[in-house]
């Protein structure tokens, strides 16, 4: 399975450019010690503020558009439709191909199926794949809550933490289309805390609920964003596509002052591998598919050396450049 | 030193497989063993109306709940681990509140993103019922008559959700020759009587019937699917036709403690 982890960070496999001198650090630049320039640049919660916001007004349009009738927003987070544009939950969508092309059903699926299946894939692969996971998840903000209660009792008890090999998700990936294909069942959707989640809003709480509740105390008291990290599908299957978008954080060396204060309040920190000083391959990175666009390594960074920003075509991967191809020579002329 | 890290994430990851393969054997039997034990089948409830055959349905539904939402009466409800039924399936309990076809156009059907509640079956009827009746007033249909009406009746003669079955005919007051004065239902659901054009709340609504006929009058599909048959002394019992599609409208009604005409899903779904 490691290719495949390969093939997503094929930056790391370049030689690395020389460490910065002490001398080249943007304090250094600016005249001031290392300290100075970090309190020079307070920690901001911009986009932590309006990442939450977004999050808590999109799963209460949910419930809105049932209980007040608006229309906006109608179904749950497994399927929706959007103002009359249906959207499907991906890896639904995907254990209901992989049994419906046994069974036949597949010739039977609507056209709003596949109109809601390819609409959320594009939707997702422009703003960048994983975005779904901590601008939309619902679980997602509750483990977030959970990671920060689990970091306290580490920290209380001085306990290192332990991680694990995150390329088991491909394997629970795999499993479970295999799972769904030979029982014939959506499987994982008896056990996916953003869908119970999101029904349990809407269509009111059920015993369902004890599932997502031993799941966050396991990520709580156990194993650090056990479900999110090395089991969730719905965020392999998103990761594929952001890998290949366009959008993602960009990251520019001659602004970092290698602190790793980001990778520290990362949620997925391999995915900034390039903040260590002397493991940048290129001037400019871009974190890959795993990334969740939080925003909280852009809030913290001192430097602004991490933003939002777009891939440039010739040098990222080829899902951007067949994309920029398609799209004609605009790009190019720049 | 680096080999033997290498080493060591090698064994962690397979480690890690292992135990990702052992969980997920374990929850893939669990679901293959609970497949039949929460199959709607062995319950006393029904799919909504054009809802495919019931092996199908596990997986072609997708749990959206797009039905629940649009449902006019609140009929449909979805399962939870206490219903004893495939987690997150639609679901109507006619004992609650039954489906009363007053959306007209069978919009759980529609509005299904996936199919699993099959709307096709309902198109291809009614633009049949429209032609048949193009082909009686040859080609032009006279604007006193409702086509519409036509094609409501032809849709719903094709969703089968099950058949009403009486459980025990000494339960039943029409049996025993009794009328029934009192309100049309136990608790509040809504109900919109045929010919008529507004829902009323059943549990607001009073009635006074001489021989209890209460299954037959309000049933949505009419004389076709049920008729009050004499049995000689002044007693009479239902007689359930070929004509029911089980939309739970009888049993909703029906006074009686339990019920002495109830909804049974169908073993052969469309």
């Amino acid at each position: 399975m490691s290719f495949i982890f390969d093939f997503l960070t094929g930056d790391k496999k370049l030689n690395p450019l020389p460490a910065k001198k002490k001398d080249e650090l943007p304090n250094a630049k600016l005249g001031i010690s290392f300290k100075q320039w970090q309190e020079q640049n307070p920690n901001k919660h911009k986009w932590r503020n309006i990442r939450w916001a977004f999050l808590i007004f999109i799963n209460l349009l949910f419930v809105a558009s049932f209980h007040l009738s608006w229309g906006v927003l109608e179904g749950s987070l497994s399927g929706s439709r959007l103002l009359g544009i249906y959207l499907m939950d991906p890896f639904n969508s995907a254990q209901e191909l992989i049994i419906g092309s046994k069974t036949g059903f597949i010739s039977h699926l609507t056209t709003n199926f596949w109109i809601g299946f390819f609409v959320i894939l594009t939707f997702y692969w422009l703003l960048g794949g994983r975005a779904f996971c901590s601008w939309v998840c619902p679980y997602h903000f509750f483990a977030e809550m959970g990671e920060r209660i689990h970091d306290y009792i580490l920290k209380k008890r001085k306990i290192r933490e332990k991680t694990y090999d995150i390329t088991v998700k491909y394997v629970f990936w795999t499993g479970f289309l295999i799972v769904a294909f030979l029982t014939q069942q959506l499987v994982f959707e008896n056990l996916n805390p953003v869908g119970i989640l999101s029904r349990a809003m809407i269509y009111g709480p059920g015993l369902a609920l004890i599932w997502v509740v031993l799941l966050l105390a396991y990520e709580i008291f156990g194993i650090k964003r056990f479900w999110c990290r090395y089991v969730c599908p719905i965020g392999v299957t998103y990761s594929f596509v952001g890998d290949l978008s366009p959008m993602s954080v960009k990251f520019e060396l001659d602004k970092c002052g290698h602190c790793r204060d980001c990778q520290d309040v990362c949620l997925v920190p391999h995915e900034l591998w390039f903040v260590k000083k002397g493991a940048a391959t290129k001037e400019v990175h871009f974190t890959g598919g795993d990334c969740t666009k939080c925003g909280l390594c852009i809030d913290v960074c001192y430097g602004n050396a991490l933003s939002f920003g777009l891939k440039d075509w010739k040098t990222n991967r080829w899902g951007y450049q067949i994309a920029t191809k398609m799209l004609g020579s605009q790009t190019k002329n720049k | 030193m680096a080999d033997g890290t290498k080493k060591i994430s090698r064994r962690q990851f397979l480690k890690a497989s292992a135990t990702a393969v052992v969980s997920l054997a374990v929850v893939g039997s669990a679901a293959y063993y609970l497949r039949d034990k929460s199959s709607v089948k062995k319950t006393g409830i029904v799919r909504p109306p054009g809802s495919i055959k019931e092996d199908d349905f596990l997986y072609a539904c997708i749990k959206c709940g797009l039905c629940v939402q649009i449902c006019p009466v609140n009929a449909i409800k979805l399962a939870d681990w206490s219903s004893n039924l495939s987690y997150g399936t639609p679901y109507i309990d006619a004992n609650i509140q039954a489906c009363d076809f007053s959306c007209d156009a069978i919009q759980c059907a529609e509005t299904c993103p996936t199919g699993a509640i099959n709307f096709k079956i309902f198109k291809s009827a009614g633009d049949k019922a429209f032609e048949e009746l193009r082909e009686k007033f040859n080609g032009n249909i006279p604007a006193n008559v409702n086509a519409f009406g036509f094609q409501i009746l032809a849709m719903r003669k094709v969703a089968d959700m099950g058949i009403a079955k009486i459980t025990d005919k000494e339960m039943c007051l029409a049996y025993h020759g009794k009328g029934y004065e009192g309100p049309l239902g136990q608790h509040h659901a809504l109900l919109r009587p045929p010919g008529s054009k507004e829902r009323i709340d059943i549990a607001e609504t009073m009635v006074k019937r001489e021989v209890c006929d209460l299954c037959v009058v309000y049933c949505p599909l009419g004389n076709e699917a049920i008729e009050l048959k004499e049995t000689g002394n002044g007693k009479y019992l239902p007689e359930v036709k070929e004509g029911c599609v089980g939309c739970g409208v009888c049993q909703m009604l029906c006074p009686t403690q339990p019920k002495a005409i109830v909804i049974e899903p169908e073993e052969e779904l469309v």
